[in-house]
């Protein structure tokens, strides 16, 4: 589904990705997971291409996604992304945040548009907020609105960056309900995250990066049991010790 | 001075209208309505240059804004005066000319008011509307311009207060508006002109004060809308995730 090979980022001098080569197989649920400054929100941003790569490829769906003659607009569609910050339209309600897309982008007609958006915001349990706004809404609330305008152009692939990091702890919850009740549907998922719990009931895989590099991955009852690499027993560690 | 007000207030007011062209405050308001109304748009295009990744658009842009805000406003009269009948080879009126100048004037300095307000938002929102697939030109128009602008309104009003006084310049190309009207009434009186300008103060005063609440309320209103509206729980009963789902 998405195939990374041999990708490599620099931010000037500093090597933001170091020749990352994997995939995430279709229906796969991969955490990624690392120290700050390890390059994992970096390499979540190249698969929609909200960062640019210098070296080496992506593709997903047998796309190309930093060949120059993409059509970026187009390929976005296919998908979803939510941020730690959420980021949703301020001066918009929670549906029309949802049908921003189907409309602007997928062409459908208001009422279409409404429809579905109404039951993605069922979906997420929202649906009786859809006249909100965003500042009428908890932080969790947010978050779950972000992923639901995420699933409106109904893309094959949903990315997560530290959706739950920015949260009030009992607010956690219900984000990853939802972001579970994705997985169990088949969803394809790629999700920076530090909730070690999510990564254990729910992702198939999880990557461990550090510096840059992708240090080791494996099944999570490996990894957290009996990670490989010296650099992912000091991070477990210290994640335990929290 | 009362005599005053009440003999020549309509001449301070309209001009000679309706027996001859409109003038006074009325055209002050038309000019700084014109010149503010036309320059909104072509300060949003070259604020929209200025920030563009593209080095064709922003560097143009930047000079011109640089240039226009480097020069004094009377200096920008007189090169529309000559340059603009020049470039077009024909005569224009003053009041084009005037028009031609504060449009100018204004759109450099509103172009800083819509550049900060647009980088004042965070990058974020137009990371998520390019991640939904809308295109620059859509996220400016349904994410950033909205938003941005929004905020902006203070700003724009102020704006259009510095307009209605800069009008004043008009006076040196014999625009009929309100210093104009202000000074024929002087030279027709000709021993009064402590009174004729305190009440072309007083008329400047009224409106531009006016307009200065009005800035305050908006932004009162806006800070209300951004700080108020806190998280509202009622209604969290019907919330199937928060239930357990």
């Amino acid at each position: 589904m998405i195939q990374f090979s041999k990708v490599n980022k620099w931010y000037g001098e500093y090597h933001a990705l170091a020749d990352i080569s994997e995939e995430v197989g279709k229906g796969e649920v991969v955490v990624v997971c690392g120290p700050s400054g390890s390059g994992k929100s970096t390499l979540i941003r190249t698969v929609n291409r909200l960062e640019e790569i210098q070296k080496g490829q992506i593709k997903l769906e047998g796309v190309d996604v930093h060949h120059k003659k993409l059509d970026l607009n187009k390929f976005r569609t296919k998908v979803g992304f939510v941020f730690q910050q959420f980021n949703l339209f301020p001066h918009m309600s929670a549906i029309d945040n949802v049908c921003l897309a189907p409309v602007k982008v997928g062409g459908k007609s208001k009422a279409q548009a409404r429809e579905k958006g109404m039951a993605l915001l069922d979906r997420v349990g929202l649906a009786h907020k859809a006249a909100s706004y965003p500042q009428q809404l908890s932080g969790g609330q947010q978050q779950r609105v972000a992923i639901a305008r995420a699933l409106a152009m109904d893309p094959p692939v949903m990315l997560f960056d530290e959706p739950t990091s920015a949260l009030d702890p009992e607010m956690v919850g219900e984000v990853l309900n939802v972001m579970k009740s994705l997985a169990r549907d088949g969803m394809t998922m790629m999700c920076v995250t530090h909730e070690m719990n999510f990564a254990r009931e729910v992702s198939n895989r999880v990557w461990f990066m550090d510096h840059g590099r992708l240090v080791e991955t494996g099944k999570p009852d490996e990894f957290f049991r009996n990670p490989q690499s010296d650099r992912a027993k000091r991070f477990l560690s210290d994640l335990r010790s929290h | 001075m009362w005599e005053i007000f009440s003999e020549h207030l309509p001449s301070l007011l309209i001009g000679q209208y309706p027996n001859g062209p409109l003038g006074g405050l009325a055209l002050t308001l038309i000019l700084s309505v014109l010149g503010l109304g036309l320059a909104f748009p072509l300060s949003i295009a070259l604020a929209l240059c200025r920030t563009s990744p593209y080095a064709v658009f922003r560097i143009p842009s930047t000079v011109i804004v640089y240039m226009v805000r480097g020069i004094p406003l009377v200096m920008l009269v007189f090169w529309s005066y000559f340059l603009v009948p020049g470039l077009i080879g024909g005569t224009v009126s003053a009041f084009t000319t005037l028009v031609v100048t504060l449009v100018v004037y204004q759109a450099a300095y509103m172009s800083e008011i819509v550049r900060a307000g647009i980088e004042a938002l965070p990058r974020g929102q137009a990371e998520a509307a390019r991640s939904l697939g809308l295109g620059y030109g859509r996220t400016m128009k349904e994410i950033i311009l909205p938003q941005a602008l929004y905020n902006m309104l203070p700003s724009l009003i102020s704006q259009f207060i510095s307009t209605v006084k800069e009008t004043s310049i008009g006076y040196v190309i014999s625009v009929h508006e309100l210093t104009y009207s202000a000074s024929q009434v002087n030279s027709a009186l000709l021993t009064r002109p402590l009174e004729v300008f305190a009440t072309l103060s007083l008329i400047y005063f009224v409106v531009c004060y006016s307009l200065t609440q009005c800035a305050q309320i908006v932004d009162k209103r806006i800070n209300r809308r951004r700080t108020g509206a806190a998280v509202s729980t009622e209604g969290n009963s019907h919330d199937p995730v928060l239930q357990g789902q």
